[in-house]
C-alpha cells in the first residue's frame, strides 16, 4: 500500500553526456522515461541539473507513510510525506560523477556545484561549499563557509514541512546572500528583501520575497526584467506590473522569466509563452520581445501551481497533477515525443496517459525532470 | 534562373572532397584548439569527443555532438554584450562550424547539400572567430568553387534586370540641394592639401577622381553579385529604419536578399547594411581598393575597417554620429546625405536610451523646419567621388528629458543622415581611424 503511494522521478531532454534520464542511452529522450534507482532505499527528493550533468539529492526514508488516503492536491502531497531524519546524499550523474554524505541542499552549474553539507562535529552550523564539477566531491571545495547558526534556524522555522529547505539554494541560509556561479561567487543581499525565493538566468536574477513580491536586475536586452525595457538593472527592483498581486513561485530560464501567482501565470521575456528556437537550431532571429509580464492562460483553466524554467523552455505543473511544456524542443524537454518547438503550453500526455499525477518539476538548460505519484484509481 | 541547374549532381565530387581532407591536419590529434579556461571542462570533453568521432568517419554521430556544441556555444554567444563575448565561445562555434561542413560535405549530395555547408560555414565566418589559419574562409572558397562550376555563366554584359523597372520609385522626397549649403569638391587632392585643409580641421569633403579605376565601377551589376556571392549568407536589416519597433536583423543568402529585397516588388524594406563583406567574400574585395588618404590616420593599416552598404531605394539611415573618420564610395545608384556639423548637436534630439545615444530622434521630415545649417550633398554615380567625413571631436552631446536639453560631454562625431532615391544602392564605407 505504502509502495503505491510512493513518488518517482521521471526525466527527458538533453542527455548527451550520459546524465541520468531513464534509460541514458543515446543523446536525447523525447517522452518521458523513469529514473534509474540510484539505490534501493534511497528518496530523490530534489533534483538540480546543469548542461552537462544532474545532481540528485535523496535521502533515507525515515519512517513508515501514515495510513489513509493521499492528499490529492501537489502542496499537501509534499508536506504529507514524513520529513526525513537528516541530511542526505548527494549523487552526480554526467559528465561529473561522484556521490557525498551529509548534503540537505545542492545546486549545479557548470562551473561550480554547490552543496550545503552537515557541520563536521556535533552542533555545528552547516558548510556551504563550492565544488569544481569535476571534482567528483574529492579533495578540498574551490571555497567555504560556515553558515551562521541563527541563519539555520530561521530557516527551519519557515520550512514547510517537508524536509526540503525553505529557501533552497542559490539563495543561502538566512537570505542574506546567494552563491553565483560566477565571480564573486558570494553575494549579499540586503536584508529588507527579505528574500523567500532566488532564482538565476543567464543573465539575470529573480527573487521573490517573503509578501509574495518579485524583484529583478541583471540584464535586460530580452526583456526578461519585467519592467518594460530592454535596460539592464544593477541592482534588485521591484516588479511594479506585479505588485499587489502575491506570487507563489518564480522561475528563471536563460533569457526569460515566469512567475506563478495563487490565481495563474505570468510570463515575461522574448515572446510571451517563452524563446523558441527555429529548425536550425539558432534561436530565431525575429523574435518578437515581450518585457512586461503577461499573462499566460493554460488550456482548460487549469491553475498552475509550480513552474520551472530552461535555458529556452518552461515547464508548468497544475492543481490538478497535469504537466505543460513550452518553447524550444530540439532536444526533446518538452516530452512530446518530438523535437518540435512550440509557442503555447502542450498537456505532457505521458502523465495522463499512465495515471500519473505531477507534484515537482525541475528543468536543466535543456532537460526537465518531474517527480510523479501513482493516481489513486476509483 | 540558374536555380534549376541546382537540382542536378554537381560533377566531381570526389574532388570536393579531397581539396577539403587537405584543409585539415592528418591525425586527430593535430585538430585542436587552444582554449583558455573560460570554456567549461564539459564542452572541451564535446569537442574531444566530435573530432574523435570525424576522424573515425562515423559522421552521423558527428553531427549530432557538434549540433549540441554548436547550441550550447551559440547560447553563450548571445549572453550579454557582443564585444564582452569570450573570443574563445566564438572559436569553439567556428570549430563546430567546421566539422558540420565537413560532415555535411562528407558523402556525395547535389548542390543543395553544398549550398547548405556553405550556410554552415558562413555562420561561422560571420559569429564565430578565426581558427586553425582562418580555414573556415579557405573553406568557403572550394564549396563557391564548386557551386559556381555547376552553374551556367552570366549572360553578356551587365543589363539592368526587368524587376528593377517595376521598383516603386521616390520613397523619400529628395531635397533640392541647390540652396543649401553643398559639401566642396576637388579633384583628387595631394596628402597634404587634404590632411591641411580638411583631415585636421575636420572639415567633410568630397574627392573626385579617386576611385575611377577601380574595377567595382566597371564590373558590379546584380548579376555580377549573385554570380560571385549569390550563395553566401549576410546579415540584412529588416524594417523602415533601426529606430523603428519593428526593425529587426536577419540572416539570408545574397540571393534570397536580391530577390526578396530588391526585385519582385519588395514590401518591406531590407538593407544589408554596415556588414564587413570583403572580409567575407575576398573575391569581391579583388574589386575595390583602399584610398591612399587611408594612411594618413594615427591606427595601423590593420585597423581599416571596410564596410558594404546595398539596398534598394528608400533605405533610410535615421540621424547618428560615427565615432569613427569615414570614406564613402558609391559605386552604383544616388545616395541623398545630409551632414550636421558638432556645434549644431544640440538641437538634434538624441535617444535617453544606451542602444540608441547616438542616434537623433528627429526624422527628416522635421529637419527642415527645427534643425539649423544643414550641409548636404547628392552623390551619384558617375563621379565615382570619394566622400569623407570628419569624426572624433571632443563635443558637447546630451541626455535629454522631456522638452529639455542639457548638454553632458562625450566623444562624438559629426551626424549624417542619408536616404537613398535611386533604384539600386551599392556603397562601400571604408574607417581607416578610431
Amino acid at each position: 500500500m505504502a509502495e503505491e503511494r510512493r513518488g518517482s522521478w521521471f526525466g527527458f531532454g538533453f542527455c548527451g553526456f550520459g546524465q541520468a534520464l531513464g534509460s541514458g542511452r543515446g543523446r536525447q529522450v523525447t517522452s518521458p522515461e523513469p529514473l534509474r534507482a540510484a539505490g534501493t532505499d534511497a528518496e530523490v527528493c530534489s533534483v538540480s541539473a546543469s548542461w552537462s550533468y544532474t545532481a540528485f539529492l535523496s535521502r533515507e526514508r525515515s519512517g513508515p507513510i501514515p495510513p489513509g488516503p493521499a492528499p490529492t492536491c501537489p502542496r499537501l502531497l509534499l508536506s504529507w510525506l514524513p520529513a526525513p531524519a537528516g541530511a542526505g546524499q548527494v549523487q552526480l550523474s554526467g559528465s561529473a560523477r561522484g556521490a557525498a554524505e551529509g548534503c540537505r541542499d545542492a545546486w549545479a552549474s557548470e562551473t561550480l556545484l554547490v552543496v550545503l553539507r552537515d557541520g563536521r562535529g556535533p552542533g555545528a552550523g552547516a558548510e556551504l561549499q563550492a565544488w569544481a564539477p569535476g571534482s567528483a566531491l574529492c579533495g578540498e571545495p574551490l571555497w567555504a563557509q560556515t553558515v551562521v547558526p541563527e541563519a539555520q534556524r530561521e530557516d527551519r522555522e519557515d520550512g514547510e514541512g517537508d524536509g526540503t529547505r525553505a529557501r533552497p539554494l542559490p539563495l543561502l541560509p538566512g537570505a542574506r546572500a546567494y552563491v553565483s556561479p560566477l565571480s564573486p561567487l558570494y553575494r549579499p543581499l540586503a536584508p529588507e528583501l527579505r528574500a523567500r525565493r532566488l532564482e538565476l538566468g543567464t543573465e539575470h536574477a529573480l527573487l521573490l520575497d517573503e509578501a509574495g513580491q518579485v524583484y529583478s536586475w541583471g540584464g535586460g536586452r530580452h526583456g526578461q526584467l519585467g519592467h518594460g525595457t530592454l535596460e539592464a538593472e544593477p541592482e534588485p527592483r521591484l516588479l511594479e506590473a506585479l505588485q499587489g498581486l502575491p506570487m507563489a513561485e518564480v522561475a528563471a530560464g536563460g533569457w526569460h522569466s515566469v512567475c506563478v501567482s495563487a490565481t495563474g501565470l505570468s510570463g515575461h521575456g522574448p515572446g510571451v509563452t517563452g524563446t523558441t528556437g527555429d529548425e536550425g537550431g539558432a534561436p530565431a532571429s525575429c523574435i518578437a520581445l515581450q518585457p512586461f509580464p503577461a499573462l499566460l492562460d493554460l488550456p482548460l483553466g487549469s491553475d498552475a501551481v509550480k513552474a520551472s524554467c530552461g535555458s529556452r523552455h518552461t515547464a508548468v505543473v497544475t492543481r490538478a497533477g497535469e504537466l505543460y511544456t513550452w518553447g524550444w524542443g530540439k532536444y526533446g524537454q518538452l516530452g512530446h515525443g518530438d523535437t518540435t518547438s512550440r509557442d503555447w503550453p502542450c498537456r505532457v500526455e505521458y502523465f495522463v496517459d499512465k495515471q500519473l499525477q505531477a507534484v515537482a518539476v525541475s528543468c536543466g538548460p535543456w532537460n526537465t525532470y518531474v517527480y510523479a505519484v501513482q493516481r489513486e484509481t476509483s | 534562373m540558374a536555380e534549376d541547374s541546382n537540382r542536378d549532381t554537381l560533377p566531381g565530387m570526389g574532388p570536393l572532397q579531397e581539396a577539403l581532407r587537405a584543409l585539415l591536419p592528418r591525425t586527430k590529434e593535430e585538430l585542436k584548439l587552444d582554449l583558455s579556461e573560460n570554456v567549461h571542462r564539459s564542452v572541451l570533453i564535446l569537442l574531444q569527443q566530435a573530432t574523435n568521432l570525424f576522424y573515425e568517419g562515423r559522421r552521423s554521430e558527428c553531427l549530432q555532438t557538434t549540433e549540441a556544441l554548436l547550441d550550447y556555444s551559440w547560447e553563450k554567444l548571445n549572453t550579454g554584450v557582443w564585444r564582452d563575448v569570450d573570443k574563445d565561445w566564438r572559436r569553439v562555434y567556428s570549430f563546430s562550424c567546421l566539422l558540420k561542413t565537413m560532415c555535411l560535405c562528407e558523402t556525395p549530395g547535389d548542390a543543395t547539400t553544398v549550398a547548405a555547408a556553405l550556410k554552415v560555414c558562413d555562420m561561422g565566418l560571420l559569429m564565430g572567430a578565426a581558427i586553425l589559419g582562418d580555414i573556415l574562409s579557405k573553406v568557403a572558397a572550394i564549396l563557391q568553387t564548386h557551386l559556381l562550376s555547376g552553374k551556367r555563366p552570366a549572360q553578356g554584359p551587365a543589363q539592368e534586370q526587368p524587376g528593377i523597372k517595376k521598383a516603386r520609385n521616390g520613397h523619400t522626397s529628395i531635397p533640392d540641394t541647390r540652396s543649401e549649403e553643398a559639401v566642396p569638391r576637388l579633384h583628387c587632392p595631394s596628402l597634404q592639401y587634404f590632411r591641411k585643409h580638411y583631415l585636421v580641421p575636420q572639415r567633410p569633403v568630397i574627392l573626385e577622381g579617386v576611385a575611377d579605376h577601380w574595377p567595382c565601377m566597371k564590373k558590379w551589376s546584380l548579376e555580377y553579385i549573385q554570380e560571385i556571392a549569390g550563395c553566401r549568407t549576410v546579415p540584412v536589416e529588416v524594417g523602415s529604419r533601426y529606430t523603428d519597433e519593428d526593425w529587426s536583423q536577419r540572416l539570408m543568402t545574397v540571393n534570397e536578399f536580391i530577390s526578396r529585397y530588391i526585385l519582385n516588388e519588395p514590401k518591406d524594406i531590407g538593407y544589408l547594411a554596415q556588414h564587413q563583406l570583403f572580409d567575407q567574400i575576398p573575391e569581391l574585395k579583388q574589386d575595390i581598393g583602399v584610398p591612399d588618404y587611408c594612411c594618413l590616420g594615427d591606427g595601423e593599416e590593420e585597423e581599416i575597417t571596410i564596410n558594404a552598404w546595398f539596398g534598394p531605394p528608400g533605405t533610410v539611415s535615421p540621424l547618428h554620429q560615427d565615432p569613427q573618420q569615414n570614406f564613402l564610395v558609391q559605386v552604383l545608384g544616388r545616395k541623398y546625405i545630409r551632414l550636421y556639423s558638432p556645434q549644431e548637436s544640440e538641437a538634434l534630439y538624441p535617444h535617453d536610451t544606451h542602444l540608441l545615444h547616438n542616434t537623433s530622434q528627429v526624422g527628416p521630415s522635421m529637419t527642415f523646419q527645427l534643425l539649423p545649417h544643414p550641409t548636404p550633398f547628392l552623390e551619384s554615380r558617375q563621379m565615382a567621388s570619394l566622400a569623407f567625413f570628419r569624426s572624433t571631436w571632443r563635443i558637447l552631446t546630451w541626455r535629454s528629458s522631456p522638452g529639455l536639453l542639457r548638454p553632458h560631454s562625450c566623444p562624438a562625431s559629426c551626424l549624417l543622415e542619408k536616404s537613398c532615391s535611386s533604384r539600386l544602392n551599392i556603397g562601400i564605407m571604408c574607417k581607416p581611424w578610431t
